[in-house]
């Protein structure tokens, strides 16, 4: 049929307009010119007038063809070139994703703090309570309730940084024991207390005048040395590692009797022997003990009733341990290239 | 004390253990082993006999000799001057090794020389020990030694190996050959041969004995005549040398020998030196006294001497007077055995600077009842080494009976001490190995305490000898059992961590610093704290002389040392306890400086005044304190900028100061830019109570932003506006807020142009433009008035 194939012509055409047109405008255009209402398309309906019946259903299902069709291919058409435009305006808006990120910096943690805040909180998740004693203490709590008494070599003044005859900077955590027991008032306690110590030692690679402890201490009935393993490896290990073995050496506090050295398998070598461990394969980490009845006593306790166990963490030992740092004055130094490169964790 | 394997088997049987096992051993008891010292490692030695000896050509001290080590004649090029033929000497052969390094053979000067002849410092002995020809030439052997003979560290006592044991206070008692000996017999079960002095035939003592002074409880003499002194034999020498002590003489060796051996400092005068015959104690001397160094001391009250006709003839347990040493030509002695008081040794020990291996021994504490049996080793010894020919009985002088510790011990009690299982038979096995004596009278534990053993005093003490004995490995490890209770942080500490943790959360970093600091450094920041700060008294330098009351300071020095370093941009900060004379506060020191970087380098801007003031108010937020509470005022705190610092008062009490810093304090510090500081009392900030914060309704009708842009005279406190600006209708206005401050072109000077914003909202309806226009007509018409104001155009 004649009419029929003017159609397919006219749609070849719009087709072939419709897949040249290389921007949205253009495809307007040939929208608002073959698809329009008013377009040669549509008046093309009008020659169905001219033909009989079985021809005008024929013609009409060329034209609904014809129509959709293009519509599809319009519609085709349209869409890829959007998705183009997308692309191209995405492609534009291209940033450097290597240029460095305005992250809210995180300020970094001396690694004294970052040691002494994780013992508290261990401690504190055993049900401790960590308690605060002053820096500035009376030569009393420093040495005579630990059982060092008046003309014990510790309390030569060569020693210590006294303020006057009786009132000193104090030379280890301990005294807070003292206090702790002075408060708890006969009753079974269990606390740790940290805190900045001082002796008279000249700075260098691994001494400091200046240096922290973190105190411990149990008293209720039937503590025992054993107690004391127990507790100190729990820690011990969740410092430094749950394969540490965990040893006691004999050794002497006024304060503690039977007093012990804690050692444990040095976390270098596992325990094999290394320039860390000096070959023994053993670190020095802590001292600790059985609280010395004396000192029970001069708190109200009775030493046949109640018993106690004591340690004393050198933080700084802790911190050069775990970080391999090799100069103990780089704690107090505040070099920014030494405190940023630790981060809480 | 150092202990000499070779001497400590006379008294004890160590066959079959090597130094590390008693090293070892000895460690875990508690008795220190710091080091094993080697007497010589040199290996490869012979005793060879020089045969011949010439002068090698061409040159001034060489010389080629022939020596016959017994299976060979070797050829060796030897420097020493005393080289000679005929002469023994020690000969390290090729391969030997010596401290020095391993001899190999080669060529000197075209020569060959197939070993080396040694003089002991070669070996390895400290040249103390030696004398000048002993150092400047090789050993000359003994003639009597045979040509050959390989045991040559054995002829001088070099196969030695020592112990240097590191005593804590409690084990004093190892400051004595004997006692180490009956240690190790405790330890390793091993058989003990303690010296037994022979019987003298004895005269009587005339000498007056006696002591006038509490700090003596315990004075004894005895009369040794017809002495020689002379050189004291090899053995001897040997056995002080393992200890580090010179020989003298033989007198004064035997009275450091028994010394060593059983811990009892002796002291031997000069008999016919004597002015009187007596020696008195006393402790009421004043005045000099010339030691045996030939060094005069000023003595005071409370020193103990010895005296004899009001002569101070010794500084007891110190050092004895020039007057009556013991010499050459010394006859007749008397030797003295006592017990002084330790702290009094102490004291004048350290006020005057002189302190002895007796000296130390007293202040250690030594074992009170032993001094017959010390006399009478002696007086031994003094007859075989001196030749002393008549020997008086001792004299002793005794404040009070000698009471031997007894305690008694549940047997219980060592088990539930220790967390241990042991058997009653194994605890009473261990205390008697520790050489006290055990009754067990059903269950309960009667134990005699020697005397050596001077630091038990107390049944803990047994628990402690029968764990070091029987082994610390045996504590079974098990956790407390107590009531469940809730763990918690001290107030004060938890309150740090919430600023500590903000301030990191900031880019903060933290710091840590010496809290003793110079005299100029608590002078140079005189602000929030001035209380009077404590003084040390004896301060190692004057770097840490004062206990410092502001943080400040320290972190100046920070800042200082980063700088230094190529570090600019900074922002640190330091919680501290501080302590003065009538005062204990919480402090927090910040310092920014340079570039604020907290977003990374792409927006850094320089810190200013403004960053503080954000992080003080950010601590605030931390406590929940309004910002109704608190106030910034302008400071006149001398150290910083007047017009870019301020006060931050809490409540009406200044708690804190901030901002840049005065140019005087600028260039104390060497700084061109001003860094921004604070120094903030915490502990007001967390003794503020605030209740519990209820929450306020969230109204269901939408807020409207306004922008207002203002021009006022630039002496106006912003603060003043925006409280204007509220004030005009509570109702509806939310809130208001600064967001550009402009200064400059198309503003005339002297004037600044704020924009604000100011958020309209009404609880209970939306509202409507002409409600807003009214309110914002009022506002502009009260900033009119009040402040001048004008709209910016």
């Amino acid at each position: 049929m004649e009419e029929i194939e003017k159609v397919q012509a006219l749609k070849e055409k719009i087709i072939s307009l419709i897949e040249n047109a290389s921007n949205v405008n253009e495809l307007k255009t040939v929208q608002e010119t073959h698809l329009s209402k008013k377009s040669e398309l549509n008046s093309m309906m009008s020659l169905i007038r001219n033909l009989n019946n079985e021809d005008k259903i024929l013609f009409g299902q060329a034209m609904n063809n014809a129509r959709n069709e293009i519509n599809t291919k319009y519609n085709e058409k349209l869409n890829y070139l959007n998705e183009l435009l997308i692309k191209e305006k995405l492609e534009k808006e291209s940033i450097d994703i290597t240029l460095p990120g305005m992250n809210y910096q995180l300020g970094g943690i001396n690694p004294f703090y970052q040691i002494q805040d994780e013992i508290m909180d261990i401690f504190v998740s055993m049900g401790y309570e960590i308690v605060e004693g002053p820096d500035v203490e009376t030569d009393y709590y420093n040495f005579e309730r630990m059982n060092i008494p008046a003309n014990h070599p510790a309390r030569e003044m060569q020693d210590s940084f006294y303020i006057n005859p009786t009132t000193l900077l104090r030379t280890h955590t301990s005294p807070a024991q003292a206090h702790a027991m002075d408060k708890a008032n006969g009753k079974p306690l269990r606390i740790v207390c940290p805190g900045k110590c001082f002796r008279r030692d000249d700075d260098d690679v691994t001494h400091s005048h200046q240096f922290g402890q973190v105190e411990g201490l149990v008293v209720d009935k039937n503590i025992n040395l054993g107690n004391l393993k127990a507790t100190l490896e729990l820690v011990l290990r969740k410092m430094f590692g749950e394969k540490r073995e965990v040893r006691f050496r004999g050794s002497y506090f006024p304060f503690t009797e039977p007093s012990v050295e804690v050692d444990i398998s040095c976390m270098e070598c596992k325990g094999k022997g290394c320039p860390t461990c000096k070959g023994t394969g053993y670190i020095e980490i802590l001292g600790a003990g059985m609280v010395h009845p004396n000192v029970l006593k001069m708190a109200g306790y009775d030493p046949d009733v109640y018993s106690g166990f004591a340690f004393g963490i050198g933080i700084e030992r802790v911190a050069m341990l775990r970080y391999g740092i090799d100069d103990i004055r780089r704690i107090y130094t505040g070099d920014v290239r030494f405190i940023k490169q630790f981060k809480r964790n | 004390m150092k202990v000499s394997l070779n001497w400590l088997k006379q008294f004890v049987n160590i066959d079959g253990l090597t130094p590390e096992q008693i090293a070892d051993r000895l460690t875990f008891a508690g008795v220190e082993v710091e080091s094993i010292e080697k007497g010589s490692i040199a290996t490869n030695l012979v005793i060879g006999q020089v045969v011949e000896c010439e002068n090698m050509p061409n040159s001034d001290h060489l010389h080629l000799c022939k020596v016959n080590v017994g299976d060979n004649v070797l050829d060796i090029v030897c420097g020493a001057p005393n080289v000679r033929v005929g002469l023994k000497v020690i000969v390290a052969l090729d391969g030997a090794t010596l401290p020095g390094g391993t001899i190999k053979k080669g060529k000197i000067r075209g020569y060959e020389s197939n070993g080396m002849l040694c003089s002991l410092l070669e070996l390895g002995v400290e040249a103390k020990y030696l004398r000048d020809e002993q150092i400047n030439g090789i050993e000359e052997v003994n003639d009597e030694v045979a040509v050959g003979s390989t045991n040559v560290l054995e002829l001088f006592g070099l196969d030695d190996v020592v112990l240097d044991l590191k005593l804590l206070a409690n084990r004093s008692d190892c400051n004595a050959m004997i006692n180490v000996a009956r240690e190790i017999k405790t330890l390793f079960e091993r058989d003990i041969n303690l010296p037994v002095p022979s019987q003298h035939e004895l005269v009587e003592n005339d000498l007056i004995i006696n002591s006038e002074t509490k700090l003596c409880s315990q004075f004894s003499g005895r009369v040794v005549r017809n002495i020689k002194t002379k050189p004291s034999p090899k053995w001897l020498k040997q056995i002080l040398q393992s200890e580090g002590i010179r020989s003298i003489n033989n007198v004064v060796d035997i009275g450091n020998y028994i010394m060593l051996l059983t811990g009892q400092p002796l002291h031997m005068y000069d008999l016919d030196k004597l002015p009187k015959n007596e020696l008195i104690v006393r402790d009421d001397y004043e005045g000099d006294f010339i030691a045996l160094d030939e060094k005069t001391y000023k003595l005071q009250k409370g020193d103990i001497v010895i005296t004899s006709n009001n002569r101070v003839m010794c500084l007891g347990g110190v050092m004895g007077s020039l007057e009556c040493a013991v010499d050459e030509n010394t006859k007749n002695i008397v030797i003295e055995a006592a017990n002084f008081d330790f702290a009094s040794i102490r004291r004048t020990s350290i006020r005057l600077n002189l302190s002895s291996d007796s000296s130390m021994r007293f202040v250690k504490g030594i074992n009170p009842n032993q001094y017959d049996y010390v006399m009478d080793l002696t007086v031994d010894l003094l007859s075989s080494l001196c030749d002393a020919s008549e020997i008086s009985k001792t004299k002793t002088y005794l404040e009070k009976e000698i009471k031997q510790t007894i305690l008694s011990c549940p047997i219980s009690y060592i088990n539930n001490r220790l967390g241990t299982t042991f058997s009653d038979e194994q605890i009473i096995n261990a205390l008697e190995r520790a050489h006290l004596d055990v009754v067990n009278e059903d269950g309960l534990l009667t134990v005699k305490v020697p005397f050596q053993r001077i630091d038990i005093l107390d049944k803990a003490d047994l628990s402690e000898e029968v764990i070091r004995i029987l082994g610390f490995d045996n504590v079974v490890s098990e956790l407390p059992s107590a009531k469940l209770s809730v763990g918690k942080l001290d107030e004060n500490v938890f309150n740090k961590r919430i600023v500590r943790d903000y301030l990191r959360n900031c880019g903060l970093d933290e710091q840590l610093t010496y809290s003793l600091i110079r005299k100029e450094e608590v002078n140079a920041f005189n602000i929030l704290n001035k209380d009077e700060s404590y003084h040390i008294m004896h301060p190692l330098t004057d770097e840490h002389e004062y206990v410092r009351t502001n943080i400040l300071p320290s972190l100046m020095n920070v800042l200082e040392y980063n700088l230094n370093h190529g570090e600019s941009n900074l922002s640190f900060f330091e919680v501290s306890d501080l302590y003065s004379v009538n005062h204990k506060s919480i402090h927090l020191a910040i310092i920014l400086n340079g570039l604020n970087l907290r977003e990374g380098r792409l927006i850094s801007e320089p810190y200013n005044f403004y960053h503080m003031k954000g992080l003080v108010e950010g601590i605030f937020k931390c406590f929940n304190i309004e910002p109704n509470r608190y106030t910034f005022v302008r400071s006149n705190e001398k150290e910083f900028h007047p017009g870019k610092s301020a006060n931050i008062i809490l409540q009406g009490k200044n708690i804190g100061v901030f901002g840049e810093l005065h140019p005087t304090i600028l260039k104390k510090y060497s700084l061109k830019n001003s860094p921004i500081v604070l120094e903030l009392d915490l502990e007001t900030i967390f003794n503020t109570p605030t209740g519990l914060k209820k929450m306020s309704p969230i109204s269901k009708f939408p807020t409207v932003s306004h922008d207002l842009a203002i021009v006022v005279k630039d002496n106006i406190n912003s603060e003043d506006i925006i409280k204007e600006i509220k004030s005009t209708n509570r109702n509806l206005i939310k809130n208001a807020e600064v967001f550009d401050v402009y200064k400059g072109e198309h503003v005339e000077s002297g004037y600044v142009s704020l924009a604000i914003s100011i958020i309209y909202g009404n609880n209970e309806k939306t509202l409507t433009s002409d409600e807003i226009n009214n309110v914002e007509t009022k506002i502009i018409a009260n900033l009119e008035k009040k402040f001048q104001a004008t709209l910016r155009k």
